[in-house]
């Protein structure tokens, strides 16, 4: 009886194994020496309230494309806003805490409650799928006041 | 003399069916577009000749060479030289450096000592200025002598 369950155990796992090898096959290799920053702000920046302000995307041996065109070494912006990085393995979401920079832009200007706030870069695929490995930014705090 | 009136109105018509054509030809610019040097500023000092230029477009996109999407265009880098020909191909030579994979940074490392100009001029997925060009302002660096 154990061994039966070690043995289903063992082939539970195996098949999580190989979806997840499945899956990382799937995801779009990233140059090793990519390098995500946010240009601007600076960490701890203080930024006054009720005013919009710059975020400047950094990106640095690694190209933009916008989303629908699968150029190697390359892929598109996404602005994290007060929340952690997603999953890496699946489409990052598109929400007011996930920004799509599917256009191909290089900057936005956003403008933020008063209070203190944490802004970070994810580069993802043109399907929207972060790369492997995962291209992100230092995740930097600004505070609006 | 008719003849000859005729003659000029006929190949100013020509003409300007020509110039229209090549202007069709050209992708348009976006709207409210912006293109600029984030860095380094006008008048930087760069010790050893060696810096990151940062490449900075406003209210458009940037696109490797071609994919063709409106609002969209590469980053060239012109050095030490003036705006080339708009209506057609940017040249490719180390004074006009191409970012076609869409690149938003360009690492300069052999500026000799002496000053140069740097300036951007972004273009379409065939390498063509925009219709009406989207360039940056025209910077001044200075390298000292090693």
């Amino acid at each position: 009886m154990k061994s039966m369950m070690t043995n289903m155990t063992l082939c539970l796992l195996g098949a999580v194994l190989t979806l997840g090898v499945a899956r990382a096959a799937d995801r779009t290799p990233a140059p090793a020496n990519a390098y995500l920053y946010v240009g601007w702000p600076n960490d701890g920046e203080v930024l006054p309230a009720n005013r919009p302000f710059r975020v400047w995307f950094g990106l640095r041996n690694m190209g933009v494309a916008p989303k629908g065109a699968n150029v190697p070494n390359t892929g598109h912006h996404h602005l994290l806003i007060d929340t952690d990085l997603p999953p890496l393995d699946q489409e990052i979401p598109s929400d007011r805490n996930h920004i799509h920079f599917g256009a191909g832009q290089t900057e936005t200007t956003i403008e933020l409650p008063p209070g203190t706030h944490t802004l970070q870069l994810l580069m993802a695929d043109y399907n929207h799928v972060p790369h492997d490995p995962p291209v992100y930014s230092k995740k930097i705090t600004v505070y609006v006041k | 003399m008719l003849i000859r009136a005729v003659a000029i109105v006929a190949l100013l018509a020509v003409s300007s069916v020509m110039a229209f054509a090549a202007d069709a030809e050209r992708t348009p610019a976006p709207k409210d577009a912006k293109v600029y040097i984030i860095w380094p500023p006008d008048g930087a000092v760069i010790r050893g000749g060696k810096l990151w230029v940062r490449m900075g477009v406003r209210n458009a996109g940037v696109a490797p060479k071609g994919v063709c999407l409106p609002n969209t265009g590469h980053h060239h880098l012109l050095i030490d030289t003036d705006l080339p020909p708009f209506d057609q191909e940017i040249p490719s030579d180390r004074q006009h450096l191409h970012f076609g994979g869409g690149q938003t940074e360009a690492r300069l490392e052999d500026l000799p000592p002496g000053k140069h100009t740097l300036q951007l001029l972004l273009a379409d997925c065939n390498h063509v200025p925009h219709d009406p060009p989207l360039y940056s302002e025209k910077i001044t660096i200075t390298v000292p002598p090693y």
